[in-house]
């Protein structure tokens, strides 16, 4: 029986005053993608960001890989297990895309520059954007520099990949490409946890739908079982809402 | 008004020795305590956005003690009151140094200034959208790595023009070394004035060393700004 | 150590301080009203005013305040054939510098305020120099405020270079009780102290009206 990849055991999250997590525990499997939605203030993103540590939680933990995020000494080794795609892309600005994407194989994993750039083409041809490789991230349309982002979280060959929000930042024409991007990664077996507004995406490339709210987990279910037959009243609201906008 | 002008005698000796050895010496002193004070400013300023709380303390300690304590302050605290706080020994070696005005000076107006460049770069660095950060991390940079490779490149570029600003200022601020026996061009300019009642010649050789430096560096800064652009960066935004 | 050297000569000291405060409040008063004038004249849609005014605020910016001090010691008796209290000549050389500095942050106040509130205010009837006066400005003063009790500060800590020609503020007293008494290193850090307290107090103002 093969263990979860993601383990996430009593989790929880305060701002001063406002709960973001509230006790949520919850497994990933991997080799799945699963997406999470809900609507905004629910704890999606600051979920995610728990994952790989980039945001303190208060009680719980995360284990990641077997290994305790908690307890980490050097937490820096476990994230570049792990890579993490923004909803502004946060390309560095100051670096040509190639440099982007080697900066981090380079300097966390030792690779020297030939290898790593060598690495960083194939990556760029993956997401269909060889030809921008020396460009400088304000030369490229957005969704060109999601994709370089993409190629950026992949570069140091992650068991993991989060995506937070990826397309909310895109024009509607570019959604698309950076889409099909993410559905040929799933469908290569990456382990990938999305936050997304995209319910299209959610049905037709997501194995499984966590429906969030309030800092719970509300339902989870196969995706297509969740949109033909969701469970709670919240889920139901928020799916109607949803699909009255498409 | 009663003046005779005579711009002659600012090329003869030994008023002309006096106006070189003040240039070069206002030159060399600037440029030296401007990378000193670029590398402790830049140093003071990262320590401030430490996660370490100690560390943001002793870097804020430090600011706002060499700013708030006025230069020519400061340059006779070194002057005259650093040598005799060291060991008898050290004040010894102290006093038989070569040129101990200059490295006075030096000390003085590089700590002074490097406070000013640690604010200077503290507000860029806090101007860093917080996503940057995330982003590095999230690819498995440690806090040092991010700072050594995304955030302090990106902050210097859009702080390029506060930095040579810098330059300028103590440029300016070397003046204030004539009181501690440094020979830079506003004393060579008083100098010449106290022996040839010729004012409006000398300081007008001051002055212009330090109207020629403004322009020349002006100028040298839009070019800069205009070869670094990055694009978008400075300019756009 | 020995600070009872301080305390024995407590009197003198703080008269100095006097001085140094007297300086700088002329300073700010004189050079911050005409301050006002020039950066009007910066943004002056007529270049017989916005030349000048310019020129006049880089000129002044181009050099360090010893040597514009310099200037109007030598100046200023040639001038007028008489010779001035060097309280006086100081004055006139620290207002003719500050107004410089203080011309731009005004300038920057001013500008912050937006084209669109001065043509609000001539829509109604108003006057260009009433717009300036009654709407522009005291926007613009309370955006300033911050840049201009920093500026303050600045001039405070500038009244140290009149010990160069000799009068009698805070620092000079200070040096003269060190060379009297041979306490250097008692007397400096004392003065150092006192100009940190009181500048840290100045900056710590700004900071709090920033945020106001």
């Amino acid at each position: 029986m093969t263990l979860p990849l993601v383990q996430i055991n009593n989790l929880s999250l305060r701002y001063g005053n406002f709960v973001a997590l509230d006790d949520i525990s919850i497994d990933f499997m991997p080799g799945t993608c699963v997406v999470i939605c809900g609507p905004s203030g629910s704890g999606k993103s600051s979920l995610l960001r728990c994952v790989n540590r980039l945001e303190d939680f208060d009680t719980g933990d995360v284990i990641f890989d077997g290994q305790s995020l908690k307890a980490a000494q050097n937490v820096s080794k476990i994230r570049s297990n792990i890579g993490m795609v923004f909803q502004h892309f946060e390309l560095y600005p100051h670096l040509s895309v190639m440099n982007n994407i080697t900066l981090a194989p380079r300097y966390v994993n030792g690779v020297n520059r030939d290898e790593a750039e060598a690495k960083a083409k194939k990556l760029l041809e993956r997401v269909g954007i060889l030809d921008q490789a020396h460009k400088y991230p304000d030369e490229l349309s957005g969704g060109q520099q999601q994709r370089a982002a993409i190629a950026r979280a992949l570069a140091l060959e992650p068991k993991l990949m989060l995506f937070d929000e990826p397309t909310s930042a895109l024009d509607p024409e570019m959604i698309s490409e950076v889409l099909q991007v993410m559905r040929d990664l799933a469908r290569n077996g990456m382990t990938m946890l999305v936050v997304t507004h995209e319910m299209g995406f959610a049905r037709d490339v997501a194995d499984e739908v966590v429906f969030m709210d309030k800092g719970k987990v509300i339902e989870r279910n196969e995706s297509g079982s969740f949109f033909d037959n969701p469970q709670s009243d919240r889920a139901k609201e928020f799916i109607d809402r949803v699909l009255q906008k498409i | 008004m009663n003046y005779e002008f005579d711009w002659s005698l600012l090329l003869q000796e030994p008023n002309w020795g006096w106006v070189i050895e003040g240039i070069s010496n206002t030159v060399q002193l600037s440029l030296m305590a401007w990378g000193l004070a670029l590398v402790i400013g830049i140093f003071i300023g990262t320590i401030r956005m430490a996660k370490s709380r100690v560390l943001r303390l002793v870097g804020t300690t430090y600011v706002e003690i060499f700013r708030n304590i006025p230069l020519l302050v400061q340059l006779f605290l070194w002057f005259f009151v650093f040598p005799l706080l060291l060991p008898d020994d050290f004040m010894r070696a102290w006093n038989r140094l070569d040129g101990v005005p200059f490295l006075t000076a030096l000390i003085g107006l590089s700590l002074f200034t490097a406070a000013r460049i640690a604010e200077q770069i503290r507000s860029g660095i806090s101007s860093i959208p917080k996503g940057q950060f995330l982003a590095a991390y999230s690819t498995g940079l440690t806090e040092v790595q991010t700072f050594r490779h995304v955030i302090i490149p990106y902050a210097f570029r859009v702080m390029i023009p506060a930095i040579a600003s810098e330059f300028l200022t103590i440029f300016k601020n070397s003046a204030l070394t004539l009181t501690i026996g440094v020979a830079e061009i506003t004393g060579a300019a008083k100098t010449i004035e106290a022996y040839t009642f010729r004012g409006i010649e000398a300081y007008s050789a001051a002055s212009l060393t330090y109207m020629l430096t403004t322009a020349s560096v002006v100028i040298f800064m839009g070019w800069l700004e205009h070869v670094l652009r990055i694009p978008g960066l400075i300019g756009k935004r | 150590m020995d600070f009872s050297v301080i305390s024995d000569n407590i009197e003198f000291l703080m008269l100095g301080l006097m001085r140094s405060f007297q300086l700088a409040v002329f300073t700010i008063v004189f050079s911050l009203t005409i301050a006002c004038f020039i950066a009007i004249g910066r943004v002056s849609s007529r270049r017989a005013i916005r030349y000048p005014s310019a020129i006049f605020v880089n000129l002044l910016r181009s050099n360090p305040l010893i040597l514009i001090v310099f200037w109007f010691f030598f100046l200023v008796p040639l001038i007028t054939g008489k010779t001035l209290p060097e309280f006086h000549t100081v004055l006139i050389a620290f207002v003719v510098f500050f107004a410089a500095y203080f011309a731009e942050i005004v300038r920057s106040g001013i500008q912050s305020v937006g084209a669109s509130q001065v043509k609000a205010a001539l829509s109604t009837g108003l006057t260009y120099s009433q717009s300036m006066r009654l709407i522009v400005l005291p926007q613009a003063f309370r955006n300033m405020l911050p840049a201009l009790v920093t500026e303050c500060v600045i001039v405070f800590q500038g009244t140290t270079i009149a010990y160069v020609i000799g009068m009698r503020e805070f620092l000079h007293s200070t040096s003269l009780v060190a060379e009297r008494t041979v306490r250097p290193v008692e007397l400096y850090l004392f003065a150092a102290l006192v100009y940190l307290v009181i500048c840290f107090a100045g900056t710590r103002l700004a900071l709090f009206l920033e945020k106001k």
